[in-house]
């Protein structure tokens, strides 16, 4: 189960660096397709040991440490610099898969559906205001890209918030969907 | 009661969050009473029986527009927490949590609007609250909008906590609304008690409206905070409207469980689910999210489609579930020996209030009517049937029931009727409530407009009228608080 899992993270991270040029020349699919192949690789890796400990508890720590760097991969400046910055690219490979993928593979399983469901509404009303920014900004963000081209971003944005609201809301209509929450709610080992 | 799927907790499972609930409708019978006052406060200014400055007035009508629609959120959603209590196990964490949230966001908005002086209504509509024209600043409207963000949060978790066990009790959210009875080949006894269907529509539209109510939010603050961030306006409004409409619709539509819960013991029958029922709370659900349209009728550049769909939708959408629900409890009533005290004939007003203010708010609806009455006081008309005689009568009911007499001290069904105060109460809320909405419809018959703060002498009369008939709706309330504190209080010791 391991070495698939890990050719396929080997895959995801070899495909994002070798179509780099072609992803990072639009800062749509910069954005909504590189960085979410980064964050999958990262999910895919084996979990750590000791992440089931008591500090874990909850998944908060993996879930913390995967928000905040988030947060940072949100700035339009780190997109810029990972553009025109070899080390600040490299930092990107390195932490979205490490500090964005793996935590949340490792802490969301563990974290009460509760704060799973908020976390999930939270990412949809952030989505609509990451859209309303990109869409109104009155100047362009990224010195890397153009202003319609953050037009077309925060069309984007808004359109994956709808592709996720289908996506999470979907399985929960029916009786099989309302189960799986429940299985999930286990620790991590 | 004995079905698999409407079987309810025993009381052990649910009573000890009972104190929560109850603390929670005193506060909210409280600021019910305070907001009343404020509304006094506004019609006997207009009305020219007090001196109060615009800027004052413009504040008192933000608070109470936003106190009595966050009041009613929280009496509606103390209801919804209540009784899915009985039928699922729920965090009483989530509960404190939301309580908390939601008097952090009372703070803010009552130091945004009383020490901050922001009085750009409830509503918030861009760019009102970065244009005071010098009367607050942009920190004040920051606050107030923090502080729907907070409630926001609150309502949020607590919706989440209900549909979460909801949907792994019933089998997901189709299971919960019933859609194997509605909409296959389910039987009526496997179906979810009334109960569990309405607290999951309401549950699922309110965290929807909720979800893109946070956007708007946020974006305004940015708006505030930077300026050169424009928001486009008529995406603002929709997304505004589309939040509160549902919002205060959800509070309503949460209050009404309270109706399906109670009444049953007066009547001595149980309310079922039948396949109409559940029919009518999906239709509700569609219907709640897609008929906010009909609040901008008069913004010429929506799309045509829109404002069709708003009308269109706005003519349905009393049908299915205020008939249902209205026509049931006529039903039930004519059927069964009713057991009447204050509780029962509160609930049983809220929903006549509820039904009756539907009429006017379809008229409304209508675009060719709304380009003449949405200006005039016709809007508040309707709004305070559905909420004073709906909504908050409802929540009157629940706290009436909430400390009444064991059943058992009401002698055989039939024989309680509502008589001594309780019946003058009762008749002041009803005559108050109704003579106050209908100076409403009358002034807005006559083109008053709304939200003025000073009117023209012709229109005294309506505003005086209404300033009485408050008098006695706040009266009648008063009592119906202080009876409620004083068993609580009587009982704690």
């Amino acid at each position: 189960m391991t070495l698939p899992r890990l050719s396929l993270a080997a895959a995801l991270i070899a495909a994002a660096w070798v179509f780099r040029a072609p992803l990072e020349a639009d800062p749509v699919t910069h954005i909504l397709v590189q960085l979410p192949l980064l964050a999958l690789a990262g999910a895919l890796l084996p979990g750590a040991r000791g992440t089931g400990g008591a500090w874990n508890r909850g998944g908060w720590a993996m879930i913390l440490t995967a928000i905040f760097a988030m947060a940072f991969w949100m700035l339009p400046r780190s997109i810029d610099a990972a553009v025109s910055d070899p080390a600040v690219a490299a930092s990107k490979f390195l932490s979205l898969p490490l500090l964005v993928g793996l935590p949340l593979r490792l802490g969301w399983p563990r974290a009460h559906p509760l704060l799973r469901g908020f976390l999930k509404a939270q990412a949809l009303a952030m989505l609509g205001v990451l859209a309303f920014l990109y869409t109104h900004a009155p100047v362009r963000l990224c010195n890397a890209y153009l202003a319609e081209d953050q037009v077309r971003l925060g069309t984007g944005f808004l359109a994956t918030a709808l592709a996720l609201a289908v996506l999470w809301v979907a399985p929960l209509l029916g009786a099989q969907g309302a189960a799986a929450p429940a299985r999930r709610h286990r620790s991590v080992s | 009661m004995t079905t698999t799927t409407g079987a309810m907790l025993p009381e052990a499972a649910y009573g000890p969050q009972e104190g929560a609930v109850k603390l929670t409708m005193l506060l909210g019978g409280v600021v019910f009473l305070l907001m009343m006052i404020f509304g006094l406060i506004m019609r006997a200014a207009q009305g020219g029986m007090i001196a109060v400055d615009p800027a004052l007035f413009y504040q008192i009508m933000t608070a109470h527009g936003a106190g009595m629609v966050g009041t009613a959120g929280l009496t509606g959603a103390a209801i919804l927490w209540y009784f899915t209590g009985r039928h699922v196990p729920l965090l009483a964490g989530v509960y404190w949590a939301f309580l908390g949230l939601f008097l952090l966001g009372v703070v803010c908005i009552l130091a945004a609007i009383f020490l901050g002086g922001y009085a750009g209504a409830w509503t918030f509509l861009y760019p009102l609250p970065a244009l005071s024209g010098g009367l607050w600043g942009p920190g004040a409207s920051v606050l107030f909008l923090l502080g729907y963000v907070s409630i926001g949060v609150g309502f949020l978790l607590l919706h989440l906590e209900v549909m979460r066990r909801l949907m792994a009790r019933y089998g997901g959210i189709g299971g919960a609304l019933a859609w194997p009875l509605a909409f296959g080949k389910g039987r009526p006894e496997d179906a979810p008690p009334p109960a569990v269907v309405a607290a999951m529509a309401s549950s699922v539209f309110n965290t929807l409206g909720i979800v893109v109510g946070a956007a708007v939010l946020v974006a305004s603050i940015v708006n505030l905070l930077v300026p050169g961030f424009a928001v486009d306006a008529l995406l603002a409004k929709n997304m505004i409207f589309f939040f509160g409409h549902v919002f205060i619709n959800a509070s309503i539509y949460m209050a009404v469980i309270a109706v399906y819960e109670i009444l049953p013991e007066y009547l001595g029958k149980p309310w079922k689910t039948t396949r109409i029922f559940a029919i009518a709370w999906t239709v509700v659900l569609v219907f709640v999210l897609a008929v906010y349209p009909h609040h901008l009728l008069q913004d010429v550049p929506m799309p045509g489609w829109a404002l069709a769909m708003g009308q269109i939708v706005s003519y349905f959408s009393g049908i299915p579930l205020i008939a249902v629900t209205a026509f049931s409890l006529i039903v039930y009533l004519r059927a069964a020996d009713m057991r009447w005290d204050m509780a029962a004939a509160l609930l049983v007003l809220g929903v006549a209030g509820w039904s009756v203010g539907s009429v006017p708010a379809i008229l409304d609806g209508m675009i060719v009517v709304n380009k003449v009455m949405h200006n005039t006081q016709w809007v508040p008309g309707h709004f305070h049937i559905y909420l004073l005689l709906g909504e908050v009568a409802m929540a009157f009911g629940f706290m009436a029931w909430l400390v009444r007499r064991p059943l058992a001290a009401d002698a055989r069904p039939g024989a309680a009727r509502l008589s001594g105060l309780d019946h003058g109460v009762f008749m002041a809320y009803v005559a108050g409530g109704a003579g106050f909405v209908l100076m409403f419809l009358v002034s807005g018959a006559l083109s008053v407009p709304r939200r003025w703060a000073v009117h023209v002498p012709d229109w005294f009369l309506q505003d005086r009228l209404a300033t009485l008939f408050a008098a006695m709706v706040i009266g009648a309330a008063l009592i119906i608080v202080l009876r409620y504190t004083a068993v609580l209080a009587r009982r704690a010791e």
